[in-house]
């Protein structure tokens, strides 16, 4: 059984990679899978806290909030996904640095 | 399911596009817009009786019994906060009848609008984190489709990537944060996490709020955090611009306030003065960088970073006379930038130009639209005889009933830059016009002219008779029951 210092670890972690890809990553579908992975480590944060916050017991608040927080992840990259499109169909191509074309 | 005037405009939200597809090819524009302006009146009609509600019984509390519920607390705040929303909103569509052309994809346009605008009223009403960040991706996720929503044109879609990356960024970074309050309180209610919250000063508390800072401070512009608002104000069609410059950025700032002085009261103290640097900081930078812009949109947007700054200059303060500013500057400003940018936007739409250079001498074809462009950018600098100047007197004399005076006088010099680039586009508009272009330009259309009027009006009749604007804001401002020094 691991404690919720484990799941606290991995899920700042899992946050941490997902800074570093929208940082760092070039290309607009990576961007996107960064973004899923910072609501992916909040959202195995609130399954930890949930499970942890009576000994025997689960709290069905935070696990109602991950479905609904799932629902809205998934509305997210979808337009993300179009903007992505329109992006390519306006530059050829998906990398990000070759459109900064917008004065700082 | 959820107060009468939010269930009416979730209605009329879901059925709008089957009305704009419904109606005659000829005038889908108008008459999805017909009906998105019936839609916000009714919701209007609804706060009405609601507020008289709330103003004779207190905060009402909506716990579901239905299938489709949340948590919901009314109180005065959120009918004040709601009834700038639906009346910038209502200007808005009235001025996109006639500015969104006519296509197949026009319904769209007004159902993500009412998306919107019922994502915003949901913030103000919930009455604990998880409906609140439910109603909050609501409100983000049309408002990166409607940056994009003139797909032909590269700025848009540009601006609204980088809006979306940044923006979703900073709902998970929120997100992040809401799951450590839950961890520490197991509820998640504003009363709940004020009772939890009373005497800890637990570090896990800290980490929580500085998530939940960053993460709803990247939609309010907050100054490390503002990089996308001058892309996706000024690509965004005008009246989006309107309602974002005016309204979404104002609804992150009452975020911020109802945590901090709702939820996280143990630890406020050392959270103000941050605050209090930050503001100071959003307004310069906002300030000084708009005096470098040759776009008039562009230009508009830096200002609303700058007005952030203001906005921000009240939560630092944290007494009752500086949240009373606050949200009196969030209402003047969704009024005072609402005009300026639908302004810029009738300008923009009969000229085809958006660098200022090109708009020497355009008051003499427009006169109707620049008087009002330069209402709205004189009371923006915060001079006397308009509403500008009623809330930042009220921060101002804020800042010098507490420590905070060089915050005060930060907020003087900061409107005296603004001054610099406000009036340069006044003066630029009123010279004689010199190019060919200018001389074939007419007055904005009639559909557009009316709700900038409107707007300029209010401007007017809020700077003269201040006093029923002050009297609710300081109501509103009392939905916080924490505050110290009450004037």
């Amino acid at each position: 059984m691991i404690d919720l210092t484990g799941y606290l670890v991995f899920s700042f972690g899992l946050f941490s990679i997902g800074l570093y890809c929208l940082a760092t990553k070039r290309n607009m579908l990576r961007l996107v899978l960064g973004i899923e992975l910072l609501i992916n480590a909040a959202n195995i944060n609130f399954i930890a806290l949930a499970a942890f916050a009576m000994p025997g017991f689960v709290d069905p608040l935070g696990n109602a909030f991950v479905c609904i927080s799932i629902g809205l992840a998934a509305a997210v990259t979808a337009v993300a996904l179009g903007v992505v499109v329109l992006a390519y169909r306006h530059y050829g191509t998906l990398d990000v640095t070759e459109l900064r074309r917008l004065r700082g | 399911m959820f107060t009468l005037p939010l269930d009416i405009l979730l209605i009329f939200t879901a059925v709008s596009p089957v009305v704009g597809w419904a109606a005659p090819k000829l005038y889908r524009s108008k008459i999805a817009g017909a009906f998105s302006a019936i839609a916000l009146s009714a919701t209007g009609i609804a706060l009405y009786s609601l507020y008289q509600d709330v103003s004779t019984n207190g905060a009402i509390y909506v716990t579901g019994n239905s299938l489709i519920a949340g948590y919901l607390k009314v109180d005065m705040l959120s009918i004040f906060m709601v009834s700038i929303f639906l009346g910038l909103g209502l200007a808005a569509t009235i001025y996109s009848m006639e500015y969104v052309e006519n296509s197949a994809r026009s319904p769209i346009y007004y159902t993500l609008l009412l998306t919107m605008i019922s994502g915003m009223v949901g913030i103000v009403f919930s009455g604990d984190l998880f409906t609140l960040f439910v109603f909050w991706e609501l409100m983000s996720v049309s408002t990166y489709a409607l940056v994009a929503f003139f797909r032909e044109k590269w700025e848009s879609v540009e601006a609204s990537l980088k809006y979306l990356i940044l923006g979703a960024a900073g709902s998970a970074t929120a997100l992040l944060g809401i799951s450590l309050l839950y961890g520490l309180a197991g509820t998640l209610s504003f009363e709940g996490l004020a009772t939890a919250f009373t005497a800890t000063t637990n570090p896990w508390l800290y980490i929580a709020s500085i998530f939940i800072f960053v993460g709803f401070g990247v939609k309010a512009a907050i100054v490390p955090l503002h990089t996308w608002l001058p892309d996706a104000h000024s690509s965004a069609p005008s009246t989006i611009s309107a309602l974002l410059s005016g309204i979404v950025i104002g609804t992150g700032i009452f975020v911020i306030a109802r945590a901090f002085f709702s939820a996280f009261t143990s630890i406020q103290q050392q959270w103000l003065p941050i605050i209090a640097v930050l503001s100071f900081l959003t307004m310069f930078l906002g300030n000084i960088t708009a005096l470098l812009q040759t776009d008039l949109k562009r230009m508009l947007a830096y200002s609303s970073i700058a007005q952030v700054g203001y906005m921000l200059v009240g939560i630092a303060v944290g007494t009752q006379t500086g949240l009373t500013g606050t949200f009196l500057q969030f209402f003047n400003h969704a009024l005072m930038k609402g005009a300026a940018f639908l302004c810029a936007g009738a300008i923009i739409y009969r000229l085809g130009a958006r660098e200022l250079k090109d708009m020497v001498g355009v008051g003499r074809k427009m006169p109707i639209t620049v008087v009002v462009f330069s209402i709205s950018l004189l009371a923006l600098i915060g001079l006397p005889p308009f509403n500008g100047f009623i809330s930042e007197l009220t921060l101002v004399t804020s800042t010098f009933q507490t420590n905070l005076a060089w915050l005060g006088f930060g907020l003087i010099l900061s409107s005296v830059i603004s001054a610099g680039y406000y009036l340069r586009i006044i003066l630029t508009m009123i010279q004689i016009p010199v190019s060919e272009k200018i001389e074939k330009v007419k007055e904005t259309p009639l559909l557009m002219l009316i709700p900038i009027v409107a707007l300029a009006v209010l401007i007017v009749f809020f700077g003269i008779y201040p006093d029923p604007l002050v009297k609710f804001a300081q109501h509103a401002v009392t939905a916080f029951p924490s505050l110290g020094g009450a004037s």
